[in-house]
């Protein structure tokens, strides 16, 4: 039908179907190339080239301490003996559930309190745009320093206990269930801020005059809340609920510096799991394996929840 | 359904007065039309009404009950957006249900009064799509259906016809006005187009610069406005109003109006000026229809002569722009006679004629 009506030119149909180049110079294309290039460059080598080293070396037996160059390592060839016994690895098994007890417990509670937090945020009280900054400060905090300040925070003899009265024996760092209840509460806050942030722009967006709307039908504030503006912030809630939970498997130098996964393994989470591994035993071939596998997933989970996003036309 | 006292009510927005000393007395059941040009504080007058507004002085009375308490979702006044403020991610009977829904009413009721309602808005057929599926004329009607659905006590209308094509808007109209009598409510409309206030209100409050013009039916306004604001503002097309400098020659009253012209002042509109004899410089008010061609009709009518300047096809009948010295009378050349560059006499009828002073824009004599 398109087909048979002649297209101005320049009509958007037509240069959709020569490419959005048709308009420019051969020149202008080739120009075009050697100015990307460069970053192209760069890019390949930090990404592209890793990626396949890690590959290469995750189905091998490869350590940097045999003194084989990493090029030679299919001497060393080991099929997918790594992915198969990642499986059986109790310790892998304990650092994913400790991972994954941190994402459901730290997730949500920032997401109910960066979703209180907006709401209050929704009106305009004195001060407002001041403690809106406050409020932003946690996240702009480098992590390392974050754990450092928690680190201090919980010692024995540090300020938590002195103004919860409680002696200076009793250990937050080093006892077994405490120490992940230190690092849990050090992650809400310091990432609270951006689930409110996020959290915020999304409530802005819902039209002011259909909470109005809302309030003149006789809602209450709580209905309104959970009829209009929770409805209309979905996808907005999914993305900084995906966003969270994949930075969760990342998450590393807050529990670096507090425990250093201690005590023993109790706090050991996928990320400083995979550092010890690394740099403590330097089982390589192992941990490129295992990274992909963490990688694999973590996209799916991504995808999904990016899938479920674009299906909602909001 | 409920009668409001709007008595003495100021707004504020820091050293902007938006809306000063406003008292307007609305019965139970009137449809009542705030009118005025953009930006008077029409809308604030609304929004105060509603309680979306603090009132900065003066009272809000709703049957002699102060609401500024109450809570907005307590106060169950029923308004319709300018917008619509249709809730886009709910269906259409969602949207219809919600204030019923809030209100934690038995569902089975709700259904009923849902599908009596949709009924009544002709979108049935809609009942079950999303809401941002509607086109603008059924968001429209969706809005007014979803307001009136919680009977509320009174009905406000922002500019509720302002974003409709021109033929829908006519329907629309006649509609509303159907509605308000089956429903019985006291409703303030909100419109910067005199032609909805004048065929929809029972009474027109006419507002400017944040002051109450003038507050009655459309005919009083209309054939008697209290001011040069009023008797500018409607009408179409607008009145003329000439002003000059009052003269007294002899015993002959003049309007020596700019360019030198005269109008030599008889009867009612003479008593009218002189009503106040301070006022020096006046302003002689007629509307097109009052200004005739041929025979004089009335001894005391005013005699005037001038040229055809321009010519315009209003329909069946053709407006006319009669050049005197430098002012301009627009009349109805009712007999096609005229010719562009003719010079004509006309008459302007005199107890039709109006006086203002130009000082005060007040109106001059009657009243």
């Amino acid at each position: 039908m398109t087909d048979t009506i002649k297209q101005p030119e320049n009509s958007p149909a037509n240069l959709k179907k020569q490419g959005y180049w048709a308009g420019v110079a051969r020149d202008g294309q080739k120009m075009g190339f050697w100015f990307i290039l460069p970053t192209l460059l760069l890019l390949l080598f930090i990404v592209v080239f890793p990626l396949f080293m890690q590959l290469y070396l995750s189905v091998t037996w490869w350590t940097p301490l045999e003194g084989i160059p990493w090029y030679r390592a299919w001497e060393v060839f080991s099929w997918g003996d790594n992915y198969v016994y990642q499986f059986t690895d109790e310790r892998v098994r304990g650092a994913i559930w400790r991972t994954i007890l941190i994402m459901i417990v730290a997730v949500p509670a920032q997401f109910f309190l960066g979703l209180s937090l907006a709401y209050l945020f929704m009106d305009n009280f004195p001060g407002r745009k001041f403690f809106y900054s406050l409020m932003l400060t946690p996240m702009m905090i480098v992590p390392a320093v974050v754990g450092l300040m928690f680190y201090l925070l919980f010692q024995g003899t540090g300020p938590v206990n002195a103004h919860l009265g409680l002696p200076s024996t009793f250990s937050w760092l080093t006892d077994v269930n405490r120490a992940m209840i230190s690092i849990i509460i050090a992650d809400v806050w310091q990432w609270t801020p951006l689930m409110f942030l996020i959290l915020l722009a999304g409530m802005l967006g819902v039209p002011t005059d259909q909470l109005l709307a809302a309030r003149l039908l006789g809602g209450s504030n709580w209905q309104n809340f959970l009829k209009i503006i929770l409805p209309r912030m979905k996808a907005v809630i999914m993305i900084a609920l995906v966003l969270r939970a994949v930075e969760c498997f990342k998450i590393f130098d807050l529990i670096y510096i507090m425990t250093k996964g201690g005590p023993g393994v109790q706090t050991e989470t996928i990320s400083v799991f995979l550092y010890k591994m690394t740099f403590g035993e330097f089982e390589w071939s192992y941990v490129a394996a295992l990274g992909l596998t963490i990688l694999f997933v973590l996209s799916v989970i991504a995808a999904k929840g990016l899938a479920y996003i674009a299906k909602k036309d909001v | 359904m409920s009668s409001i006292q709007i008595n003495n009510v100021t707004k504020r927005f820091g050293d902007f007065t938006a809306v000063e000393d406003l008292s307007l007395d609305i019965q139970e059941g009137e449809f009542v039309a705030l009118l005025g040009p953009s930006g008077c504080g029409k809308t604030t007058t609304m929004n105060m009404i509603a309680g979306l507004e603090d009132i900065s002085e003066g009272s809000i009375l709703f049957d002699g009950q102060d609401l500024s308490s109450t809570r907005i979702q307590d106060r169950n006044i029923g308004f319709v957006f300018q917008n619509y403020a249709i809730f886009t991610h709910l269906s259409v009977y969602k949207n219809l249900s919600y204030g019923l829904e809030v209100k934690k009413i038995d569902k089975s009721a709700i259904d009923s009064r849902v599908r009596a309602m949709a009924d009544r808005m002709s979108i049935t057929h809609r009942l079950d799509q999303k809401a941002s599926s509607l086109s603008v004329n059924e968001m429209q009607k969706l809005a007014i259906g979803r307001s009136a659905i919680v009977e509320p006590r009174i009905f406000l209308l922002d500019e509720p016809l302002s974003n409709l094509d021109a033929s829908f808007r006519a329907y629309m109209r006649t509609e509303l006005k159907v509605l308000q009598h089956e429903l019985g409510q006291t409703m303030i409309y909100v419109t910067h187009d005199q032609i909805e206030a004048m065929s929809l209100a029972d009474k027109i409050a006419i507002i400017d610069e944040g002051k109450l013009m003038q507050y009655g039916s459309p005919l009083d306004i209309y054939n008697s406005p209290n001011n040069r604001f009023v008797a500018h503002f409607i009408g179409s097309p607008r009145m003329n109003l000439i002003d000059g400098e009052l003269r007294q020659e002899a015993d002959q009253l003049k309007l020596i109006i700019s360019g030198g012209a005269e109008i030599a002042l008889q009867g009612q509109i003479k008593s009218d000026f002189t009503s106040d004899g301070r006022v020096h410089s006046g302003s002689f008010g007629i509307r097109p229809q009052d200004i005739y061609f041929g025979d004089k009709r009335s001894s005391s009518d005013i005699e005037m002569k001038g040229t055809v300047d321009v010519l315009e096809r209003v329909g069946p009948k053709r407006i006319a722009h009669l050049q005197v010295s430098e002012t301009s009378f627009i009349a109805f050349d009712d007999q096609d006679q005229l010719k562009l560059g003719d010079e004509v006499p006309f008459y302007l009828a005199s107890d039709k004629s109006m006086a203002f002073d130009v000082a005060s824009g007040r109106r001059l004599g009657v009243i």
